[in-house]
């Protein structure tokens, strides 16, 4: 890891004083001091303003027009002129989440879902990364092709990626289907891809699409772990098991926590791989936060609606990232 | 699993010659079975589902319809019956598949000459000056991140119908519009992987060049970016591909001028044909820029996406 720029001398603390001498007016020495703080810095934030101006249209001021718009009964005709469009109080958020109702209903339907869903894909996509990390951990003839060859999910392409497992999941054409016949498991070719099962169709796919990256990560955290540790627990006769119960897992813990958290964040974000795989409409049981908003405003073009269970998901995000913000302070301090 | 460890570290490195001795050579043996059996599997469950949309890419589409699983003698096989190059000759006869792919590589050429661009300004600043405001930046810029991009898609979408029947401006479905949203995707990873690259770079020599009178700009131009490079590179694959793959956004905002190959692949598939063959074949094709970007440049982009996933 490069070292903290804040941990070396800086360069504009460096560079000799201001040759001004200073003034002895208080009002003086204020203009003084904005003129030396705007030579020292002011390079800097002309550097960053372009990031902060693409980030400010894309990212920012959609986020604030969104949280507007959630109060507001905007349809298709009045999105041209939605800042005409009448405010509703909280009805929005009513309709979005009262349990009761048809949308609110599918609403905390597709929150359960990509929870089970994320469960499931990021505990299976860890020992599953984590296996083949301590796997690829020694050296063997053509490694580096292998630990390249299993990067290949991860770089594949969303859309490519899932529509292939589309295509293995088709019923009459599809290659589960023939090979659980042929192993005598179903008698009958299963629909994966409608009602109950697709949810476990989809998970399939985002496992085998997901844990490359784990086991991407996990891989640089067990180099980092010294090998004496390892040597001196053989010595105190550990067992393989005790090894890694021991050194190897309490090594990972802070790479493990930040796998995780990042993972459960783009969980909720979950879109691509039912999009692809279900299309626009995957039914209720497989139905996600995002595929549900997608449709509701683009479909029935409810955007007040859409906005607010859009901004229901982004406060569920924002608790999970305090979360994550707070692990992440907490992994630095350990590992400082 | 225990033998399988001791052998093979025993190759490499020498500390494990006592546990050698201890353990017959009929273990070692099969430990090393073990060892290769698990990592055939691994590699099967990798490979499996590219071979089969290989063979499917062969394969005419009259043997993919005709087989059924539960018909034994016509279930779909490995090696198509009667091999055929017909998916790739046609591959664009249904889907305009090869004009997608001219928007997708212009779109994501521009974002990652922009969004490179504007990272490594950003990324400069953050690593070299110690402004007030530095911290709140960073944690606004990743918090972005964090964020569900459907939160943005809906008013955005509002933002772009309004500047266009306000001040005539039409971003939807143009290239400008899409670099402009998928540099912005871009910029969080890419302003934090730069920065860290740039911070690993001695600030003394800028200060060198500073005292032989260089000014900010060049010395980001001549003495950073030529130490940055692997970096950079690695940064503006990463965003090429992500305007490649995205599909959340692509989907609202392209329409015919500027459909991308992550949405326009789906259209093979429709609800009165499904033309799984020749999606295959442009699967293939859609995914061999990203693959040999990444393979090209396959190192730094791991060191970076290691480093940039550890730092959030």
């Amino acid at each position: 890891m490069p070292p903290q720029a804040s941990a070396r001398p800086e360069p504009s603390r460096a560079r000799p004083g201001f040759p001004v001498p200073v003034p002895a007016q208080p009002q003086r020495r204020a203009l003084y001091k904005l003129r030396r703080f705007l030579v020292r810095m002011g390079p800097a934030y002309l550097l960053i303003l372009p990031a902060v101006i693409a980030m400010l249209f894309v990212h920012y001021i959609p986020m604030a027009g969104g949280l507007l718009v959630s109060f507001r009964d905007i349809n298709l005709f009045a999105v041209n002129r939605w800042y005409e469009a009448p405010w509703v109080g909280l009805d929005n958020f009513v309709a979005g989440l009262d349990p009761s109702g048809f949308l609110g209903a599918r609403f905390w339907r597709s929150l359960w879902n990509v929870t089970y869903f994320g469960a499931v894909t990021i505990f299976a996509g860890y020992v599953i990364g984590m296996g083949v990390a301590i796997l690829l951990n020694r050296p063997f003839p053509l490694r580096s092709l292998v630990r390249g060859l299993i990067l290949l999910p991860y770089i594949t392409p969303d859309s490519v990626a899932y529509s292939v497992w589309r295509f293995i999941f088709q019923a009459r054409i599809g290659l589960v289907n023939m090979w659980l016949m042929k192993l005598g498991l179903i008698q009958e070719p299963v629909i994966w891809l409608v009602g109950s099962n697709a949810i476990y169709a989809v998970m399939v796919a985002a496992i085998w699409k997901g844990w490359p990256f784990a086991a991407l990560v996990l891989q640089a955290g067990l180099q980092t772990i010294p090998r004496e540790l390892y040597e001196s627990a053989q010595i105190d006769g550990a067992s393989r098991w005790q090894q890694f119960r021991y050194i190897t897992l309490p090594m990972l813990a802070p790479v493990t926590r930040m796998l995780i958290l990042v993972s459960i964040l783009w969980n909720y974000n979950a879109f691509n791989q039912f999009y692809v795989m279900l299309g626009k409409d995957p039914g209720p049981s497989a139905d996600v936060p995002s595929t549900l908003i997608l449709r509701e405003t683009f479909s029935t073009f409810n955007f007040g609606v859409g906005t607010a269970m859009s901004v229901v998901l982004m406060i569920v995000m924002l608790l999970l990232t305090m979360v994550y913000l707070r692990a992440l302070r907490a992994a630095e301090r350990g590992q400082a | 699993m225990a033998a399988k460890g001791s052998v093979v570290a025993g190759h490499g490195h020498g500390g494990s010659g006592n546990r050698k001795r201890r353990r017959g050579r009929g273990q070692a043996i099969g430990g090393r079975i073990l060892f290769s059996l698990a990592l055939a599997a691994v590699l099967a469950g990798v490979l499996i589902p590219y071979m089969w949309m290989v063979s499917g890419s062969f394969k005419s589409s009259i043997e993919l319809q005709a087989s059924d699983v539960t018909r034994p003698g016509l279930e779909p096989s490995w090696i198509p019956r009667q091999p055929t190059l017909d998916n790739y000759r046609n591959v664009n006869r249904t889907v305009r598949i090869l004009d997608y792919l001219q928007h997708s590589l212009v779109i994501s050429t521009g974002t990652m000459v922009v969004a490179t661009s504007i990272a490594l300004l950003a990324a400069y600043a953050l690593s070299r000056w110690a402004f007030p405001g530095r911290n709140a930046y960073v944690v606004a810029v990743l918090s972005t991140q964090m964020l569900p991009g459907i939160l943005f898609l809906i008013p955005y979408f509002i933002l772009f119908t309004w500047l266009r029947n306000q001040f005539g401006l039409q971003l939807r479905d143009t290239y400008p519009g899409m670099i402009l949203t998928y540099t912005s995707f871009a910029l969080p990873f890419a302003i934090v992987m730069l920065r860290s690259f740039l911070d690993s770079i001695p600030v003394e020599l800028d200060e060198q060049a500073q005292i032989d009178g260089a000014s900010r700009l060049r010395i980001l131009w001549s003495v950073l970016l030529p130490l940055a490079r692997p970096g950079i590179v690695s940064v503006a694959i990463y965003c090429f591909i992500m305007g490649w793959n995205e599909v959340l956004f692509a989907s609202v905002l392209t329409g015919s001028h500027t459909r991308t190959v992550a949405v326009g692949l789906l259209e093979y598939i429709t609800a009165h044909e499904a033309r799984w063959t020749m999606m295959m074949a442009a699967s293939i094709i859609v995914s061999l820029p990203v693959l040999v970007l990444f393979s090209f440049m396959q190192r730094y982009v791991i060191s970076g996406l290691v480093s940039g996933a550890v730092k959030g």
